[in-house]
């Protein structure tokens, strides 16, 4: 069988895999959700603040972008997984001349052109309701100020998008290492939540251990911040957008591109392993 | 083909439960072989480890010990699974897929040629007798028709070997006896087709041979009717014979030395009178549209 | 069944097993991961973790580290200006204080919360001890000082995050200027302003004003007359107007005919770029609040 033979598996389950995904109610919810949410804060007009209101625009789409977008990715990847486990499609599956790892993947994929598609969406909202009230502004305060461009850095928006939807690659490919030794739906959200929110927090392992006296609670420490992947690496809104003389350098994107991968390819290979010996 | 469609040895599973690891043995010391183009059955009741059997012979699972083939490759290996086909009890598939479009998705998963994939998709789809319903959404089928679309997406890459777990669990007698006749048919195409039950009497009349397994043992495993015919008895049925004709028979057993042990009615099975009377109902329902149409 | 065959000794190598292998990861991407680390971390300010955590309680604590920093403080922004139509100044003063140590980037926190601070509070405190008729002037100047010194101490903090933003000089001097009517200290802030790269022209325009304000014409002179100098020929720059002030104070200073100000004239370029995006004036100003 050859490579190529695999990338045609693996993209025929990632397709079934996408399109079971966009048909679930859940998904389609939580869309609707994240967008009444970016759209909900040009609510922040009334308040007036200026040009302020931008700021606040991006920082409520981002926040919806990486909540929501936490929750689908644990969530879609864990019923995608058990939903093809407990209707035993995963078994017609196997019982084909396909590898494990390939279904695996496939999984993976199908959950990942999910979030693909539900990060494009949220920051295509996003980016419209600041380019509204960017001309809006403009239009109001185009007298009184002297501008060097549009106020916000649209590019921008869509490269945190893009870093997001990276993180949520490692995320997912985490819940799956989860699924693939656990029983139930519910003990792998919850337990992918956990993780989420320690690798959310690892950065302050990883900046504590320099400070540190040698000891156990410095190995501790150090071991922490090994063992959990830094997801506080893509929160990147910050220097994004506005910030005119900080644009996040091309050579810290690859970085951040080049670490995503590498975990999510891990996490996706640590599930085989578990994945071989589980009976489907 | 040199090799038996299936061979097992000396096959034991265990499985271990709780985090005290106590061992629950599904598959006890099995030794077994499937011939090829042989119609084989798996019979036993339910934990009797049929279907943990099935999946290691599918590479599903691993042996705790022991050997299994098919076609001589290890079932382990992902390759062996090409000669394979496999229906489960009671499919599920993607709800929104036609069901040319579903049995073509495992075409393409199986890597049939492109050129052939069309043919291919035909032709099962014509031998399950599906080419009418091919073409609506699988969410519509009955359970039935879930099996026989099931069916064919097993066959669709043309595999030798085909394994159908429980194919008759909750479809009625009529689709039951439809897909006995497919079964039929791949045996007369030269396949080998090896099905689990725990309905004996649907697969009565149709294995070769059959494997009964209890508690995870072998329990007996030979051709039916070797099983069940009472070696030592034999048994005449006749029409239109008078109480004084019984009585000379009788007679005429003593006289060989051998005893009548019982008479009684031969009886149809309920299926197959079920299927009798059903038949006769739709050939009068055919005959009579056709009148009506000519007239 | 040996121990090492136990399904929990086999349960507690695989995990052994995991943890290995992702601790080697970590190493292994370190050198991907470190520089990547530096340049976010730049960019994100320290924070004050126990003063945070005083005010919100755990829960929160991990919302925030969690990446709801920015969030949360856009949405306590708004509970201050619940709390502010309210006017209950003690829970304001504490909401400042955290939305300032929740999110130090913007400006706008601080010199909204500031000019919350020096202008409003002390109107309300005025009329909580009676009104503008009944407190007696020092003690209405008192309450002014006490009010315009907190709002320093917040602006002095926001200078620390933002050293070179022309605004918050600014706003120091605003404060200095209308609540304390403090000439000398409010030109001093002005001019700091001036000499920030993103200060608007009328910083030092501002300056020069306050000089001739206390008395100080032939200082404002000098000084007007080298901005003319170095000022580009750009609408904004209001030259005619600088010129005006300029012919003023030599009028003023009986400053002889042959050693007055020798103005080129240039033709005013047309478009004008000076400003970065982010310099706009701010339409919501509390100072309008006050009496």
């Amino acid at each position: 069988m050859s490579i190529l033979d695999s990338f045609t598996r693996i993209r025929l389950i990632a397709g079934t895999t996408f399109l079971e995904a966009v048909r679930q109610k859940f998904f389609n919810s939580l869309l609707i959700i994240s967008i009444a949410l970016v759209g909900s804060s040009t609510f922040f007009q009334q308040f007036d603040f200026g040009t302020g209101e931008l700021k606040f625009i991006t920082d409520f789409g981002f926040g919806a972008l990486f909540f929501f977008g936490s929750i689908l990715s644990i969530t879609a990847t864990t019923q995608l997984f058990f939903y093809e486990m407990e209707n035993r499609t995963a078994l017609t599956m196997l019982a084909k001349p396909v590898y494990k790892l390939e279904f695996l993947a496939g999984k993976f994929l199908g959950a990942h052109l999910l979030m693909l598609s539900f990060t494009f969406v949220i920051t295509l909202v996003l980016s419209a309701i600041l380019y509204w009230r960017d001309t809006a502004l403009v239009a109001r305060l185009g007298d009184e100020v002297i501008l060097d461009g549009p106020l916000v850095r649209y590019g921008d928006v869509f490269l945190f998008g893009f870093l997001q939807w990276m993180k949520f690659g490692i995320l997912a490919a985490m819940t799956l290492f989860v699924a693939s030794f656990s029983n139930t739906n519910l003990y792998t959200i919850i337990v992918s939540f956990f993780l989420l929110i320690i690798c959310q927090l690892q950065y302050i392992a990883r900046d504590a251990y320099s400070g540190m006296e040698a000891g156990w609670e410095r190995f501790l420490v150090l071991g922490l911040g090994l063992i959990f992947p830094n997801f506080q690496l893509f929160n990147i809104g910050d220097q994004l957008v506005f910030d005119v003389d900080q644009a996040l350098p091309l050579s810290t994107v690859l970085q951040l591109v080049g670490y995503g991968v590498i975990y999510t390819v891990a996490f996706l290979l640590l599930a085989q392993v578990n994945f071989r010996r589980r009976e489907i | 083909m040199n090799n038996p469609a299936i061979r097992i040895q000396n096959l034991t599973k265990d499985f271990s439960v709780g985090i005290r690891g106590v061992k629950l043995r599904a598959v006890d010391n099995l030794c077994l072989e499937v011939g090829d183009n042989e119609i084989f059955g798996l019979l036993g009741p339910n934990g009797s480890g049929k279907s943990t059997t099935i999946k290691i012979i599918l590479g599903l699972l691993e042996a705790s010990t022991g050997t299994c083939e098919i076609y001589g490759k290890p079932s382990k290996q992902v390759d062996a699974r090409r000669s394979v086909g496999f229906l489960p009890e009671a499919p599920y598939f993607y709800r929104y897929l036609t069901g040319r479009e579903l049995v073509r998705y495992y075409a393409r998963i199986c890597m049939v040629p492109r050129a052939q994939i069309g043919d291919a998709v035909d032709s099962v789809i014509e031998l399950v007798g599906m080419t009418e319903a091919a073409d609506r959404r699988v969410a519509t089928y009955s359970k039935g028709m879930l099996q026989r679309i099931g069916l064919a997406q097993s066959l669709v890459h043309d595999p030798q070997l085909v394994m159908l777990d429980e194919p008759t669990a909750g479809v009625d007698p009529l689709g039951s006896a439809a897909i006995a006749d497919i079964v039929r048919e791949l045996k007369r195409r030269g396949k080998t087709v090896l099905l689990s039950s725990h309905l004996l009497a649907q697969i009565e009349g149709l294995c070769d041979r059959v494997a009964i397994l209890h508690r995870g043992k072998l329990v007996r495993e030979g051709r039916v009717a070797d099983l069940v015919e009472e070696k030592d008895a034999e048994s005449l049925v006749v029409e239109g014979l008078s109480a004084e004709g019984r009585a000379a028979v009788q007679a005429a057993i003593e006289a060989q030395g051998a005893r009548l042990a019982r008479v009684e009615k031969p009886r149809l099975s309920l299926d197959a009178y079920f299927l009798k009377e059903v038949h006769q109902r739709e050939s009068e329902h055919a005959a009579n549209n056709d009148s009506e149409g000519s007239n | 069944m040996s121990l090492l065959q136990h399904p929990l000794t086999l349960r507690l190598r695989r995990i052994l097993f995991v943890l290995l292998i992702l601790s080697l990861l970590g190493l292994l991407t370190r050198p991907l991961e470190g520089p990547a680390w530096r340049v976010v971390k730049s960019g994100q300010p320290e924070m004050n973790l126990e003063a945070i955590e005083g005010a919100l309680g755990q829960g929160l604590v991990v919302g925030v580290l969690g990446g709801f920093r920015a969030i949360l403080a856009d949405f306590l922004w708004i509970r201050t200006n619940t709390i502010w139509e309210r006017r209950d100044r003690v829970k304001m003063d504490a909401m400042v204080r955290l939305v300032t140590t929740l999110d130090p980037r913007p400006e706008f926190f601080w010199i909204n919360g500031s000019r919350m601070i020096a202008y409003d509070v002390p109107n309300w405190r005025i009329r909580e001890e009676g009104g503008y008729s009944e407190v007696p002037e020092a003690r209405q100047r008192a309450i002014d000082l006490e009010q315009s010194h907190q709002a320093f101490d917040l602006l002095d903090e926001a200078l620390e995050f933002h050293p070179d933003r022309a605004k918050l000089y600014l706003e120091k001097g605003q404060i200095y200027l209308n609540r304390l009517k403090d000439d000398a200290n409010a030109a001093k802030w002005f001019l700091q302003a001036s000499k920030q790269a993103d200060a608007p022209y009328y910083a030092a325009r501002i300056y020069a004003e306050l000089l001739r304000k206390q008395g100080k014409n032939a200082e404002a002179y000098t000084y007007l007359k080298d901005l003319h100098r170095e000022l580009p020929n750009v609408p904004y720059a209001q030259k005619g107007i600088i010129l005006e002030r300029i012919r003023e104070l030599e009028n003023t200073l009986e400053i002889p005919f042959w050693e007055r100000f020798q103005a080129v004239v240039e033709p005013v370029l047309e478009a004008p770029r000076k400003a970065p995006a982010f310099d706009v004036p701010e339409p919501h100003d509390h100072a309008g609040h006050s009496h």
